[in-house]
């Protein structure tokens, strides 16, 4: 079947483009003894959130609260990328780069991948594998901009996804394709945004397209031959456990969601792998699925060799938010207390943390200012204090539903916390989000049965509106208490992401400031003006001896297109494409 | 803004006007060139199928809910008013620089639309931009029945697979649901 077509003629130039890889070797290869010990590798960033446990923390310490102040522009790269396609006039920059011994991994919207060489101060571009990408075939079933959050390595080879739905092999040192597997299929609407988890010798896959009414799922893809190993659906299939979570008639299951665009985590020492869902579709309309619809807005705890669920946790119910549940998890061990969670900072408004060995709800935490659809989450069953297990369909507050079609709701879709991601530092124990904090009106219209949905459409059952204006913010939370204790307000959203050294937090902004901030206070202890919009993750990386702070520019995603009316200013944000690097 | 600037502003209107008048009494009159109809798709593209969707059906998403262009019953020059002004207390957005600083947009001004006020586009267009744009809309997608694979190609060429899903039998278009449904996790 389409989904499933894989391309594999090239496997045995694979294994000998390999050996020709290795006899050129400039750097070591990336075995997964090096990937389950990223962290003893502070000069480099070889996982996408860096580490296995998603802290996106970096030990490397020249770049201090005492000098940032003097940190400067070291050079800058134009990027490629910003053509549009589909509904989109261009594309933009989410991708978190990997660096790996001087040499660094980055990947455009449109999926092409720059190898950069970083030696000596200033940059060089290696090479560039164009996928040549059908722009107007995903480009018109993304609802959210043209987006590649980066790339994976794995031995002498560059995993990459690509917004059609393609996983594709580059040799590392000579940017030649070695395979290319379809994973994801257009033509239902489903593509590829997340960059691959490497687990072992697998890829790990997820999916967009909840606005579009497909089936989540998440694949595992054998990285020595391009084949499929595992693919485990989000949304069950009748008779599976769960399916009688959605209790309609006319299987809203089959069109249900449950996306996974997100990259998650791996904790090597049960073998589980634990990867956030999206919303259940359509987004608004939640009478059209009763039920609580899983395994939407869940965290789910997958064995990695199989693709099995071991455990799940759903945060919003029947939700009629559009309160995806995709962020990243974060794994933290906490000694003293003996414990072992998982973190995410969620869409609809929380902060939750789990025991991630059985799923077991610790604690929840409001990070944003407003919240309008719940009065709060029960602290024993980690679900809204108004859910009713007995009901079909959830009304919370009742802000939102058929009968109150038009409302207003705190947060507003976006969140909360988007997928940018969050950073921790383990030493002071503080969990860095970055916030969105919005509300926004949304309209409830009816989808019907064997009508509202089509095959390339949006199948959201309504759709949101900007009369207000929205801000952002960082929250710090004290790990150890679960209480937020700092937060410093943005006069924009925060739209990048973060992250953490041993004493500061660096973001990047949507009105192109890139700044620095006390790991303590959240004080701002330095800026750079980019002069264009930023939505993608710093990273920072070391090379020559020398500490360099790295971050993707160019305004892409959803933002430019539907939210921009709540933030009139970013209006002047031209479109660009470039890599900046700083350094003291 | 200074007097001079204001002045210039309501000159700039009015002269944008009248040729939005000129243009639309001719229009009857003479049909848009082929020229004219490939402007309007290329504004369509950018400026309106994000909501209205390429075949102008509207309907739901991240825009909002966009009414379908396929069935309005609005005139060409109600639609160059619509483009212009946006839509009072809908988010269809205006797309005149100038709209809303005179009384040319519904008899209303930016202070007596108040809250109805529609919200700015991301982009202004052109007068000749809106009548482009307005020409492709009564040409192309005005009173047309479910969209076709010919008008699927037409809008995005045929060297896309983008309009893979009208080439499929009826049967092979109901694959989507019943196979899903089917599937099994392995």
């Amino acid at each position: 079947m389409r989904s499933r077509r894989v391309s594999v003629a090239l496997a045995a130039i694979a294994i000998a483009g390999f050996g020709y890889g290795s006899a050129i070797a400039q750097s070591k290869s990336v075995t997964s003894e090096r990937l389950l010990n990223a962290s003893k590798e502070p000069q480099n960033w070889l996982l996408h959130h860096k580490s296995y446990d998603a802290h996106r923390y970096s030990s490397l310490d020249q770049i201090t609260p005492e000098n940032v102040k003097n940190l400067k522009l070291a050079w800058t790269m134009a990027i490629g990328g910003i053509q549009g396609g589909g509904l989109w006039t261009h594309g933009g920059l989410e991708a978190t780069p990997l660096v790996e011994d001087g040499f660094m991994y980055l990947a455009d919207g449109w999926g092409s991948v720059y190898k950069i060489d970083t030696h000596g101060g200033k940059g060089r571009l290696v090479w560039k594998m164009d996928p040549k990408t059908d722009r107007d075939w995903a480009g018109a079933v993304t609802c959210c901009g043209v987006d590649n959050r980066g790339v994976a390595l794995w031995h002498d080879a560059v995993i990459s996804s690509v917004i059609d739905g393609r996983l594709i092999a580059t040799n590392k040192m000579t940017g030649e394709v070695i395979w290319t597997a379809q994973l994801a299929d257009p033509d239902k609407a489903e593509t590829v945004t997340g960059a691959p988890l490497i687990v072992k010798d697998m890829a790990i896959t997820g999916v967009a397209g909840g606005e579009f009414g497909i089936r989540g799922w998440l694949a595992a893809t054998d990285l020595k031959t391009g084949k499929e190993l595992w693919r485990t659906y989000t949304i069950p299939a009748k008779g599976e456990p769960g399916s009688d979570t959605w209790k309609d008639s006319y299987n809203a299951a089959a069109t249900g969601g449950g996306a996974t665009w997100v990259t998650g985590s791996y904790d090597p020492a049960t073998n589980t792998i634990f990867w956030g869902t999206g919303n259940p579709g359509p987004d608004w309309d939640h009478e059209y699925r009763p039920g609580d619809n899983l395994y939407s807005d869940s965290t789910l705890a997958l064995d990695a060799d199989t693709g099995k669920l071991k455990w799940y946790f759903q945060t919003t119910p029947n939700d009629a938010f559009d309160y995806d549940g995709v962020a990243e998890r974060v794994l933290v061990d906490l000694p003293s207390t003996n414990s072992k969670m998982m973190l995410e900072a969620d869409r609809n408004g929380f902060a939750y943390a789990l025991d991630r060995d059985n799923g077991h709800f610790l604690w929840a935490t409001p990070f944003v200012d407003k919240i309008s659809w719940t009065k709060g989450i029960d602290p024993k069953t980690g679900k809204p204090v108004e859910y009713d297990p007995k009901k079909d369909i959830q009304l919370y507050l009742g802000v939102q539903n058929r009968a109150n079609p038009v409302s207003k709701v705190c947060p507003g879709n976006m969140g909360g916390k988007n997928w940018p991601p969050t950073a921790y530092n383990p030493t002071l124990k503080l969990w860095y989000i970055p916030v969105i904090e919005s509300c926004n009106q949304l309209t409830v219209t009816p989808a019907i049965p064997g009508k509202s949905y089509k095959p390339r459409e949006f199948f959201t059952g309504g759709g949101p509106k900007q009369p207000d204006r929205i801000t952002g913010s960082i929250a710090a939370i004290d790990v150890t208490t679960g209480k937020l204790v700092e937060k410093s307000r943005t006069p924009y959203p925060m739209l990048g992401g973060l992250l953490a050294t041993p004493g500061l937090v660096f973001a990047g902004h949507p009105d192109g400031k890139i700044a620095a901030y006390d790991a303590h206070t959240l004080k701002e202890l330095w800026s750079f003006e980019s002069g264009s919009g930023v939505n993608a993750p710093p990273i920072t990386f070391s090379v020559d001896g020398k500490q360099y702070i790295a971050i993707a520019v160019g305004l892409g995603g959803a933002w430019p297109k539907w939210f921009i009316d709540s933030t009139p200013e970013l209006k002047n944000i031209e479109p660009s494409s470039m890599l900046y690097v700083f350094s003291l | 803004m200074t007097y001079t600037g204001a002045l210039a502003a309501l000159v700039l209107s009015i002269v944008g006007l009248s040729v939005v008048s000129a243009r639309s009494i001719a229009g009857d009159a003479t049909p848009p060139s082929a020229h004219q109809l490939r402007m309007g798709k290329n504004v369509f593209k950018a400026a309106c199928a994000g909501c209205h969707k390429w075949h102008g059906g509207g309907g739901g998403g991240y825009g909002g809910a966009a009414l379908s262009l396929r069935k309005t019953e609005l005139s060409r020059d109600q639609i160059i008013e619509t483009v212009r002004c946006g839509r009072p207390g809908t988010g269809m957005p205006s797309h005149d620089r100038e709209a809303y600083k005179d009384k040319s947009c519904y008899g209303m001004t930016k202070e007596e639309a108040g809250n109805n006020l529609p919200p700015v586009a991301n982009s202004y267009l052109s007068a000749s931009e809106i009548q482009d744009v307005a020409d492709y809309v009564i040409a192309n997608v005005k009173g047309k029945g479910d969209p076709t694979l010919e008008e699927c190609l037409d809008f995005w060429g045929s060297t896309s697979q983008v309009c893979n899903e009208f080439k499929k039998t009826s049967s092979e278009e109901k694959r989507s649901q019943v196979h899903i449904q089917l599937e099994v996790t392995r």
